[in-house]
């Protein structure tokens, strides 16, 4: 589903992502972990098509498509999803109002027809159940004055409603309580099927314990530097980032 | 000492008297003398500090009697309402609606108000070639429920208009307006002037939609006199026009009132757009509000110069203003002032002028979502503008201010 080779990245001429190779099949689920400054919310944005990172070399293909020349809007009509580590606040922009909008245009790009009222509410009803968001909540102004937890589940909110290929889910579980957490983490799971993977980019083991994924990958220094399976992540928990980078300077020197 | 740079009224202007037909034809001489004294502003007027008149002096203007308009002049938005439609300033009565209109009376020639305004030459101009003068007088008590339409069409060629009207509401009257003021085809200046005496517990709303071409030039002067206890709550939507100044004083004179300028503006291409505004607390326990929101496109320009007197006698008064602007190019210029001067000691007042960028992480974060990047700065622009649009008087009017400023940022990119 989704493949990056040799990824190379930078903002403001600083290198970030350093040669990163993952592959991931329809159905997966990996972690990625790291010490701060590693390059996994860099590895996100760039998966997202943020164009304050530059590309230097590498390839990132999606469903068999070449991403890297794509808008972000582009790549979430081809079904990829990206939620904030922080959300960003749009005062006067509805949020329904551009969930319809977001919805309508990917429909369009795939020559479907646009969703009727009826069917929007319905979903906007049954996905925010999901992640018991407040009715009061989806018809507010983009995270306009939602707590952090607010806003993280309407992240999932969006996703859900979006049903992306892929989501890519950047810290979602950074400074939530573990009820919030356990609401964000259930929708996830709920989310999971055959045809659907995600990416969950975390600091913390703790989240894996809700959300358990197949591969658990640690990012550091820009590269992917250890793969296992969940164990990894439990293991990690233990020695800390530290063993890690003690074993990178062993090989290195 | 004062050294007065003189600045004579061009040849053009002087000639505009041919073309007259308005009241007062008969008093040609004493018309052609306060012509020949109209001075126009220099850089040196502070008032006129950032548009200039040139354009206007210069241009073979003359009066037009062309009554013609294409059915689709007006907008749709107006529906079957009661109207008066004026085309080049003329009243059209193949096209107005009176049905429903209060009773419209004529008025005199009045010369009386032109020392209560700061320097302006146009206001000069219309006051002394007033066309078509009106009045719309609503008697004590008089609540007007349905919102009636004033439309202004500007299309003759070279085509001078100068409407003057008055609106007097007496004690506890209510009246809600629309007023478009279209400018279509050719070259155009339309150069209005308008009063209203609000009286004892008195309301009035107003929304004026402004459009024009890139030859028309628009001018407005709003005198408002509030008296005790009356709101006054005007909201101007400029959405295109080569040359738009629009000067509006409100005085307050009456206790525990209430007077709210609001303004939206999104002059693209090369478009000048002004927003000169004058509140003057002279009385206690009143409140003003401003909101002036631009966003400015390609090398457009734009003005907002806002003053609010607080006078000594006006105690407790709660005077708001802002004016916000987004810059959507690096081209874009805009010039705003705020002003406050206070002389009572037990007021509350606040002024702010910010001007940014358009949120580069917010739109990234709707297109992320899916949505194209055209689409997420109309909805940026909107959510932006929502503020001014949610004071609006007339919400039948939203869908054709929104569908404008989508119309214009979709021509954005075609350096329009």
């Amino acid at each position: 589903m989704l493949s990056i080779k040799n990824l190379h990245a930078e903002i403001d001429g600083k290198k970030i992502i350093k040669g990163l190779d993952l592959e991931i099949k329809a159905g997966e689920v990996h972690a990625i972990m790291g010490p701060n400054g590693s390059g996994k919310s860099t590895l996100a944005s760039v998966l997202a098509g943020n164009e304050d990172f530059d590309v230097t070399e590498g390839a990132i293909t999606f469903l068999g498509k070449d991403i890297l020349e794509m808008g972000p809007d582009e790549r979430s009509h081809l079904g990829l999803f990206l939620a904030f580590q922080y959300p960003v606040e749009i005062p006067g922009v509805s949020n329904i109002n551009f969930l319809k909008a977001a919805i309508n245009e990917k429909r369009e790009a795939t020559g479907e027809e646009p969703i009727t009222a009826k069917e929007f509410l319905q979903m906007v009803k049954d996905k925010a159940k999901l992640v018991e968001l407040d009715n009061k909540l989806t018809n507010r102004s983009v995270n306009e004055g939602f707590s952090g937890g607010e806003k993280k589940r309407n992240e999932i909110f969006q996703m859900a409603m979006l049903e992306p290929k892929l989501g890519v889910l950047d810290e979602t579980d950074s400074g939530l309580d573990i009820d919030a957490l356990k609401i964000v983490a259930n929708g996830v799971n709920t989310l999971r099927s055959n045809d659907r993977s995600f990416i969950v980019v975390t600091h913390y083991q703790r989240l894996l314990d809700y959300i358990v994924p197949d591969f658990v990958h640690v990012l550091f220094d820009g590269k992917i530097v250890k793969s296992g399976d969940k164990t990894l992540a439990l293991e990690l928990e233990e020695k800390g980032y530290d063993w890690i980078k003690n074993e990178r300077e062993k090989i290195s020197a | 000492m004062e050294i007065v740079e003189s600045k004579n009224t061009t040849a053009p202007l002087k000639e505009l008297i041919k073309s007259y037909a308005g009241p007062g034809k008969a008093d040609d001489a004493a018309i052609a003398q306060r012509l020949e004294k109209l001075r126009f502003p220099t850089r040196r007027d502070e008032y006129w500090k950032y548009t200039r008149t040139r354009g206007i002096e210069k241009a073979n203007w003359q009066f037009s009697q062309a009554q013609e308009i294409d059915e689709i002049a007006i907008p749709e938005s107006i529906g079957d309402g009661p109207r008066l439609v004026f085309v080049n300033g003329l009243l059209s009565k193949e096209f107005s609606i009176t049905e429903g209109m209060p009773e419209i009376e004529s008025v005199e020639r009045n010369y009386s108000d032109e020392r209560s305004i700061p320097f302006n030459p146009l206001a000069d101009l219309n006051q002394v070639l007033p066309q078509n003068t009106f009045r719309i007088h609503l008697k004590k008590n008089e609540v007007w429920e349905q919102v009636i339409s004033i439309v202004h069409i500007f299309n003759g060629n070279n085509a001078i208009s100068q409407p003057y009207a008055e609106v007097i509401l007496e004690q506890g009257a209510s009246l809600k307006i629309n007023e478009y003021q279209l400018h279509r085809g050719a070259k155009t200046f339309s150069n209005s002037y308008t009063k209203y005496d609000v009286g004892n517990n008195a309301e009035l709303g107003l929304d004026i939609i402004q459009e024009g071409t890139n030859e028309s030039f628009l001018h407005t002067q709003t005198l408002v006199n509030q008296e005790k206890d009356s709101r006054f709550t005007q909201n101007t939507f400029t959405l295109s026009g080569k040359w738009v100044r629009n000067n509006t004083i409100v005085n307050i004179n009456g206790q525990n009132s209430e007077a709210n300028l609001n303004g939206m503006y999104i002059p693209s291409g090369t478009e000048h757009v002004d927003n000169h505004t004058i509140v003057d607390h002279k009385v206690a326990h009143c409140e003003s509000n401003e909101l002036y929101r631009g966003v400015m496109m390609d090398k457009s320009t734009g003005v907002f110069n806002g003053k609010v007197f607080v006078r000594q006698d006006a105690q407790k008064t709660n005077a708001f203003q802002s004016n916000g602007n987004v810059l959507l190019s690096d081209f874009a210029t805009i010039n705003s002032k705020p002003e406050l001067e206070i002389y009572a000691d037990d007021v509350k007042c606040s002024h702010g002028s910010t001007t940014g960028q358009m949120d580069e992480e917010a739109l990234f974060y709707l297109m992320s979502r899916g949505i194209t990047e055209k689409n997420a700065r109309i909805l940026l622009v909107n959510a932006f503008a929502e503020d001014v649009l949610a004071e609006m008087v007339n919400e039948n009017l939203r869908e054709y201010i929104e569908s404008a400023i989508k119309e214009k940022l979709s021509g954005a990119s075609n350096g329009a």
